[in-house]
């Protein structure tokens, strides 16, 4: 299997009772940054994520959210773009992950088409294009769009960016909410047809019909850990997926999945607990559930069908008062020895056929150091028992990136380029 | 009030070259009336069932509002499409210039209906409209519609503890009804704001000069939502207009003032 190391960038040094008196996202009050600060939570991002291109994952993994205090990353693409070419001067090719612009909140979709096909070159074809619909308070507060619209909206700039990646000549592009008179963008993704499509959601069923009619991968991005939901929408994706005749290839699936891994059990708990309740206290669990779900976001049948508990029932909504034990119980955090970690791991990997596994490392208040650690222990000892999980059944793994401009160890400038001209 | 409540039958008239069915409520005898229901949908309150005591009331339910026709919304694309359906339900009403009385969201469309179509109205109600904006007096929509429930009140009424207050805010009483209750309004609510986010400024103000119908604008001195700064924004910006703001009353005038309320409206529209 493929596990990348995904990260949000959380402003590291929220006050501890920040989440019992602000929301993280939309009204989070600046005044609590200092800058210097600031500049340490995201430069650390960054280190950490080459930290872990050099310690072996197979891709890092980004994601976008504006005015919010849990992950500023108003553009993953600028995050990703240091990595990509950081990693390409060493002469590593991780897979590049967006998961990824939100298509119901641009208002410039084609800046989209443009920075992920960019991004494709400058990683040599490594990028995984995620497209998400937003989240409903990044896109109808922050981004200010209608509501009701949101969906609609995405659906179609996702045609928009895969049109402008593959049509071979200029088209004019009338459509509901865009209008181009000329669409031809330079550069476009090397990856051909085009970069390997992922959808986050959270498992409704017609995100999930539309993704496997489309052949995409589903990434599920819940924060609920695999156990509390996991059964019902991993089942039902893969019900769906026969249903529809499609195969059972695990590579089908990506899972993202907070991990924290130390020399033993209680080390890690020592360690770990007061960081990655910060993440539960004043990043996610400081999110009002009113700007999870603006009126019109949701159709009026979801809605009635979560209020009667037909939804799944995670741990979002108790995120800012759970306790540690409730947060390992529930596996929305797996945290303890390389052997606890992994045993755990693989367990839910298998039940419900994961091929395609995201583990943020960084969560809450972890500072540089321990994340770091974080990641070393976990390349070291857990990985490796990760990855052949499923190379007995076979699969192949078309949603992940074919290299196409091989990498040239130490390269830069010309000898890249000439690289380049050679794999053309 | 002694006047026996008229009944409400259901209409439903095909406008839009056929895609859109809009549901409208009728009840009373009179002379034609046009009510336009606000943000969170219509709802038969005492107000129409006075005006209905001496008009015909059409109260026709916003695109999408209606129970069971949840995607009709879709077939409005802008707010310009939606006064052109409301002219042409006018016209296959057969309503001859009938009144319009407007609340909240729904004025801002019976007074842009009245600036685009001159004609359409023989007198226009407009109460407590969103339509403009003053830098001065910004208008808490989205913080209303995105903040937590429990804040509502404080933005709708002067007196959110009154009967009145708490009629409008009611949830069923039965429990099982809750959820779709819920369900329903929050729709009502993304299909309204669809013509109204993140700030309901589609130009109005330069329009408005077009409006012919003898006009009253009636708000609340202590309308939360929308500042009674506005009053005088319609006021003056429609010649030969009335502007009726009544005190100790919030935004739902007719929750928290009723009798003034009707007695301003119902003098208007009897002159």
């Amino acid at each position: 299997m493929k596990v990348s190391v995904a990260e949000q960038v959380p402003y590291r040094f929220l006050p501890d009772d920040f989440g019992e008196h602000n929301s993280s996202v939309v009204t989070a009050p600046y005044e609590v940054v200092d800058p210097g600060r600031m500049h340490e939570s995201i430069f650390s991002a960054y280190a950490e994520l080459m930290h872990a291109v050099r310690a072996g994952f197979d891709g890092i993994v980004v994601t976008e959210h504006s005015q919010s205090s849990y992950d500023i990353s108003p553009n993953p693409t600028l995050l990703a773009s240091a990595v990509a070419c950081a990693a390409r001067a060493e002469g590593l090719d991780p897979a590049i992950a967006i998961l990824g612009r939100s298509l119901g909140k641009t208002r410039e979709p084609l800046k989209i088409a443009e920075e992920y096909a960019l991004l494709d070159c400058i990683s040599g074809g490594r990028l995984i294009a995620g497209f998400p619909v937003g989240l409903s308070y990044d896109a109808n507060l922050n981004a200010s769009l209608p509501a009701i619209e949101t969906r609609d909206r995405a659906r179609e700039h996702r045609e928009l960016i895969l049109k402008a990646w593959t049509a071979p000549r200029p088209f004019p592009w009338n459509g509901r909410y865009e209008k181009y008179g000329q669409v031809n963008i330079w550069p476009r993704p090397i990856q051909q047809p085009h970069p390997p499509v992922w959808i986050p959601g959270t498992g409704s069923p017609g995100t999930l019909r539309d993704i496997l009619s489309n052949d995409f991968a589903f990434v599920y991005l819940s924060w609920d850990g695999p156990k509390l939901v996991g059964r019902q929408v991993f089942d039902r994706y893969w019900d769906m997926a026969e249903e529809m005749g499609r195969d059972r290839n695990p590579y089908r699936l990506a899972f993202m999945q907070v991990v924290a891994v130390s020399e033993t059990d209680e080390r890690a708990e020592k360690e770990y607990a007061r960081h990655l309740m910060a993440l539960y206290h004043s990043g996610l669990g400081a999110i009002p559930g009113t700007a999870m779900a603006v009126p019109g976001y949701a159709e009026p049948a979801a809605i009635e069908a979560m209020l009667r508990g037909g939804g799944p029932d995670g741990m979002l909504a108790r995120m800012r008062t759970a306790t540690y034990q409730e947060i390992i119980d529930t596996q929305v955090a797996i945290v303890g020895s390389p052997a606890t970690v992994a045993d755990q791991i693989e367990a839910f990997v298998r039940e419900f056929r994961i091929g395609n596994l995201l583990v943020m490392l960084q969560n809450g208040s972890m500072p540089r150091d321990l994340t770091e650690k974080n990641i070393s222990l976990f390349a070291a000892e857990v990985l490796p028992r990760l990855r052949p999980i499923w190379d007995a059944e076979g699969w192949e793994n078309r949603w992940w990136p074919a290299a196409t401009v091989g990498v040239t160890a130490g390269a830069a400038g010309g000898a890249a380029a000439a690289a380049g001209t050679e794999a053309r | 009030m002694t006047t026996a409540e008229a009944a409400v039958r259901d209409e439903t008239v095909e406008v839009w070259d056929g895609r859109l069915r809009l549901h409208v409520k009728v009840a009373g005898e009179g002379p034609p009336l046009l009510f336009f229901h606000p943000l969170s949908g219509l709802a038969w309150d005492p107000l129409l069932g006075q005006l209905a005591a001496r008009h015909t009331v059409y109260a026709p339910e916003h695109p999408g509002t209606s129970p069971g026709d949840p995607h009709a919304i879709s077939q409005v694309q802008t707010f310009w499409e939606l006064l052109l359906g409301y002219e042409e339900l006018v016209r296959e009403l057969g309503l001859d210039r009938p009144a319009a009385v407007g609340q909240s969201f729904g004025g801002m469309v019976a007074a842009d209906l009245a600036a685009t179509f001159p004609r359409l109205f023989s007198r226009l109600v407009l109460l407590s409209p969103p339509g403009l904006w003053l830098d001065a007096a910004p208008i808490p929509l989205m913080q209303m519609v995105a903040g937590p429930p429990e804040d509502v009140p404080n933005y709708l009424f002067a007196h959110p503890e009154s009967q009145a207050a708490q009629a409008a805010m009611a949830l069923p009483a039965d429990p099982g009804l809750i959820p779709k209750a819920i369900a329903q309004s929050a729709w009502n609510i993304g299909c309204t704001t669809k013509f109204a986010w993140p700030i309901a400024d589609h130009g109005l103000g330069r329009r408005l000069y077009r409006v012919q119908a003898p006009t009253l604008i009636v708000w609340g001195r202590q309308d939360a939502l929308i500042p009674v700064a506005y009053a005088e924004e319609f006021g003056s910006r429609i010649a030969g207009s009335q502007v009726e703001v009544i005190d100790d009353c919030g935004h739902v005038l007719q929750a928290d003032q009723p009798e003034r309320t009707l007695a301003a409206v119902s003098k208007f529209l009897a002159g």
